[in-house]
């Protein structure tokens, strides 16, 4: 576009003078330049030029165009006929047609799936109003040019930031992990009885729903939170226990706790499928006496949002929480006693993540929210382009290997006198064709595999039927993909000389079948790379569900939500299970070596050495003397809690705390916390996988407590029926105004690798695609081959060549071209997968065995393809071919 | 036969080329469509429907003068013919014994200027 020049567009001037009937070409060129000095005399040149543009586009009119000559008329025509040649082409070969039409389909489905999934993936947090204003306020370390994040930052620090940073128009706190009544809970309404389980609580700051413009139905952004022990519920909740009505100002009991009742202030909108942030109850953190929202300098609980002001810049206001954090944050953290204060000075600052980045978090910010995972989005996205491209080659190659039929076509065409660029124009067409019937298969195929994908996926994905562009898209990529695919057997085919053509001495030559057994040998490096990636994964999760974790996993119940009894009942229900015959042992403890159960982290340090060393983070569990035992955990020195006993500072720490406080003779050592309370070690345990097997076994400490929440018991009962039908029958004597919840611990731990699972059942289903694709092209070229080689094997049968001979003639060159991809394969998939598992601490070893097995499987696929076509062509009677010379 | 019914957007076309007079070519048209409506159109739907109110004989069109500001070409100007003003005074009559059979606005009690 020329800003300066103040002149029409010169090119659609061109245009027009192309299409426009030579009598309106004067008055109409005038009329629009006319209109572009009278745009450009009230707004600005780039809206003159727009405006000419759209003028020109709108001139395309039937009455305003060149009468079109016979040219036009006879392209018209050619056009129908190549897509009725195409159709009759199609039709004569329906076992070659539906094989490139389908095998492109498979391809477009599988795009059309992921691109659906990437769509959604990078579409979270876009629907901010002011997204550009919104960010996190999460920790940055950067030591040596390494930099890592994390998300917990102090409570006093919203206000700090409030006070001293004018571009922070609003900053709000949120806890999610289970702190109060934070995560799940038992709620009823005040006036009902019965009390129901519900998930998604979280607290957070008044100011939040204004940050996150998070629309209200009932009550007001401003207020909804802004009373002590008020509470927001969404819309669907909302819909579940008021319907009807609005419920602002109802009051609602959680857990059957008198302290803990809440007023709701509002109703909000469900936070929508593309947020960060899900959940159902928002707790409000204002004006509370203890707990959440109150906590000091001391410990770092809490996630913070902040609002900058319009037109703030995010670097300068990060560049001032740095001044804050040496005039005034390290100041704080020195009177609350903190140790280490010289490295956080040193290494750590704020960094203000932008809302958009959350959710696939490329920061890799540790914190408690469920991720997206940009690699599995690259992951998808590269399979989606290698199906598609198998499909294409498949289509290019039968294309070419069809071409020995088509050349007597192309020969009779050339001598009526059709031009070289009219049959490209005619096999561009073809592939064209099909192409767009493919990619109607396509869809057709993607929309009916879509609920299995959403729940392979995890997600709730629809095909977008009714956006406006979703019809033009879907028909520019089957032009595209049609032009792509057809470029080469256009070039190819129209080249053929007619007279050599007619004589039927056209020969695909040697080039030609070098392309082809260079795509053959891609498809199957391909299928290789992706059956041992599927081989692996499964490897790897099978051995992960079957390592020793050091506790036992299987047979224990955790009956879950008995916070709501008194503290006296619930050691009674634990009595009365233990009286069954079934129940082996029960403990009291909401800390479980499963993730979604109780998390207290610590520092410690050896008594006396407080102010000496850096100490160390470890996780801290309340259990009681049962604990131990019910989990099959085994001591290694020392000796159990004992019941009644006084063990009340007395602690049991795992073997990597005793490297990590670096002690030979553990039991009877002292040591103190954070907050200076003393422990005597009486006892070792075995180190336990209490997090996720990627990592080392961090330090862990237990202290004598019981649980409140959960019960844990271990039954030694085959019969998990009758078992829990008499655990229930207990339940009910206790609690009748509450239904018993329950989970296996087997089954939380399985669910910890879901991921893995998923990655695996995704590699295998695109494996399967990928061997289906070639498996398909591979048919159809060993169909071509046997029709071609056809006279050759009945003389060689005449000859007296036996029926093995010729199968071995006929599969030995592609077994060899397979051979070929696997070698290439092997050393692909080997740097693939050792790199997937390279950041995973109990991995397997990559063994030869896998590749072994991946190369067999992929000929074993390949001989049964060619096969079928092969032991036709070898038992057939010679005299059938010969005959009709 | 030519399809002589007229559209209301050809109708509005037909008036305006009668109020502009000389000076009614495309681009006059289009832009007191803008003013007088506050619909916009572009051009060259315009122009299409100029052409089409030619070929059912209400209008005629004939080249006018070069002038500076359109590259020193010339307009086509549009005229009414005789049957373009009786397809447009058929129009109206039409409308006003469709508004004087609405027994609550007949045309005595409101006043067509």
């Amino acid at each position: 576009m020329d800003r300066k020049n103040h002149t029409p567009p010169k090119l659609a001037e061109k245009l027009l003078r192309q299409f426009l009937k030579p009598d309106f070409l004067e008055d109409v060129l005038g009329d629009l330049e006319e209109n572009f000095y009278f745009v450009l005399r009230n707004r600005s040149s780039s809206v003159a030029w727009f405006t000419y543009w759209y003028q020109t586009f709108n001139y395309l009119r039937p009455f305003a165009l060149k009468k079109s000559k016979s040219k036009t008329i006879n392209q018209f025509t050619m056009l129908r006929h190549h897509v009725k040649v195409s159709w009759r082409t199609l039709l004569r070969q329906k076992v070659f047609s539906s094989i490139e039409i389908g095998g492109f389909a498979v391809g477009i489905a599988a795009c059309i799936l992921i691109a659906l999934y990437i769509g959604h993936q990078v579409n979270y947090d876009r629907h901010y109003e002011h997204k550009d204003q919104i960010f996190r306020v999460v920790n940055q370390w950067s030591e040596r040019g390494e930099v890592g994040y994390w998300s917990n930052v102090h409570g006093p620090l919203k206000e700090v930031l409030e006070d001293n940073i004018p571009e922070m128009e609003q900053v709000a706190r949120i806890v999610l992990w289970s702190w109060g009544d934070a995560g799940e809970n038992h709620l009823r309404k005040i006036e009902s009885k019965y009390n129901r389980y519900e998930e998604g609580f979280f607290y957070a700051d008044p100011e939040l729903l204004n940050i996150l413009e998070i629309p209200m139905v009932y009550g007001m952004q401003e207020h909804a939170l802004s009373d002590p022990n008020s509470m927001v519920i969404s819309r669907r909740k909302a819909d579940q226990y008021f319907p009807n009505e609005n419920p602002v100002g109802r009051r609602i009991v959680l857990n059957d706790n008198p302290e803990t009742i809440y007023t709701i202030g509002g109703v909000m909108e469900n936070f929508p499928a593309t947020s960060h942030l899900q959940g159902d109850f928002i707790l409000t953190l204002y004006g509370r006496k203890d707990g959440p929202g109150t906590s000091g300098w001391c410990c770092t609980n809490y996630n913070m949002y902040v609002k900058l002001v319009a037109q703030a810049n995010r670097i300068a206001v990060e560049q001032k929480t740095v001044e804050l954090r040496n005039s005034f944050v390290i100041e704080r953290l020195r009177e609350d006693g903190q140790s280490g204060l010289d490295d956080i000075q040193k290494y750590q600052s704020y960094y203000l993540q932008p809302v958009e980045n959350i959710h696939l978090n490329p920061e890799e910010v540790g914190d408690d929210l469920s991720h997206g995972s940009v690699d599995l989005v690259w992951i998808f996205g590269f399979i989606a382009v290698i199906i598609l491209l198998l499909a294409c080659i498949n289509f290019v190659n039968l294309a070419t290997s069809k071409s020995l039929k088509r050349a007597k076509e192309v020969g009779l065409r050339k001598v009526v006198g059709s031009s070289q660029t009219s049959l490209i124009y005619q096999y561009l067409s073809e592939s064209c064709v099909y192409s767009l019937l493919a990619i109607l298969l396509g869809v057709f195929l993607a929309w009916s595999a879509l609920p299995f994908f959403n729940q392979l996926a995890g997600a709730s994905l629809s095909i977008p039927w009714l956006s406006v562009w979703f019809i033009p898209l879907l028909l520019i990529s089957a032009l595209l993909i049609g032009v792509l695919s057809g470029i080469y057997p256009a070039f190819y085919l129209s080249r053929f000389r007619p007279i050599e053509a007619l004589k039927g001495q056209a020969d695909g030559g040697a080039r030609n079948s070098l392309l082809r057994s260079g795509m053959v040998v891609f498809q199957f490096t391909a299928t290789v790379i992706l059956i041992i990636g599927a081989l692996v994964t499964h490897q790897q999760f099978q051995f992960l569900m079957n390592k020793s974790l050091g506790y036992e996993k299987d047979q224990v119940i955790n009956i879950l939500g008995i916070n709501t009894m008194e503290g006296s009942m619930r050691e009674a229900l634990k009595e009365e299970l233990l009286k069954l015959s079934m129940v082996e042992s029960a403990s009291l403890s909401d800390y479980l070596p499963v993730e979604g159960s109780f998390v207290q982290n610590r520092s410690f340090w050896i008594a006396d050495r407080r102010q000496l060393d850096n100490g160390f983070e470890a996780a801290r569990w309340a259990v009681d003397e049962d604990y131990i035992t019910t989990m099959k955990m085994k001591i290694s020195q020392g000796r159990n809690f004992i019941s009644g006993s006084a063990d009340d500072s007395s602690i049991i720490i795992n073997e990597s705390m005793v490297r990590e406080l670096g002690l030979e003779e553990p039991v009877g050592t002292r040591i103190v916390d954070m907050f200076d309370l003393e422990y005597h070690i009486v006892g070792v345990v075995k180190d336990f996988y209490f997090e996720s097997l990627y990592q080392n076994v961090r330090p862990l400490a237990m202290v004598l407590g019981k649980g409140r929440t959960t019960l844990s018991v271990k039954i030694n009962s085959p019969d998990i029926q009758a078992t829990m039908a008499s655990i229930g029958e207990v339940w009910e004597k206790f609690n009748t105004h509450q239904a018993i919840r329950y989970s296996f611990m087997d089954q939380r731990f399985e669910k910890m690798y879901e991921g893995l699972q998923q990655a695996k059942t995704i590699f295998l289903l695109f494996a399967m695609l990928s061997i289906l694709v070639a498996c398909l092209g591979l048919f159809a070229l060993s169909i071509y081959m046997v029709e071609q080689r056809g006279k050759e094997i009945s003389v060689r049968k005449v000859l007296g060549a036996s029926m093995g001979r010729i199968f071995k003639l006929l599969t030995f060159d592609f077994v060899k071209l397979v051979l070929i991809a696997i070698v290439l394969a092997v050393p692909v998939a080997w740097y693939f997968m050792d790199y997937f598992l390279s950041d995973m601490v109990n991995r397997i070893e990559l063994s030869w065995q896998v590749f072994a097995f991946g190369g067999v499987v992929a000929i074993v696929i390949a001989v049964g393809t060619i096969s079928f076509e092969s032991i036709k062509a070898a038992i057939i009677n010679p005299a059938k071919k010969l005959r009709s010379e | 036969m030519k399809e002589t019914k007229l559209g209301e957007f050809e109708e509005v076309i037909l008036l305006l080329v009668g109020i502009l007079k000389e000076k009614a070519y495309a681009f006059r048209i289009t832009e007191e469509f803008k003013t007088q409506t506050g619909r916009g159109s572009s051009i060259g739907s315009v122009h299409s429907t100029l052409e089409r109110l030619i070929e059912k004989g209400f209008l005629t069109s004939e080249m006018g003068k070069p002038s500076a500001e359109r590259g020193g070409r010339r307009k086509r100007i549009y005229f009414l013919t005789a049957d373009g003003q009786k397809a447009l005074q058929v129009s109206k009559e039409f409308r006003i014994s469709l508004w004087n059979q609405l027994p609550e606005f007949s045309v005595n009690q409101l006043s067509f200027g």
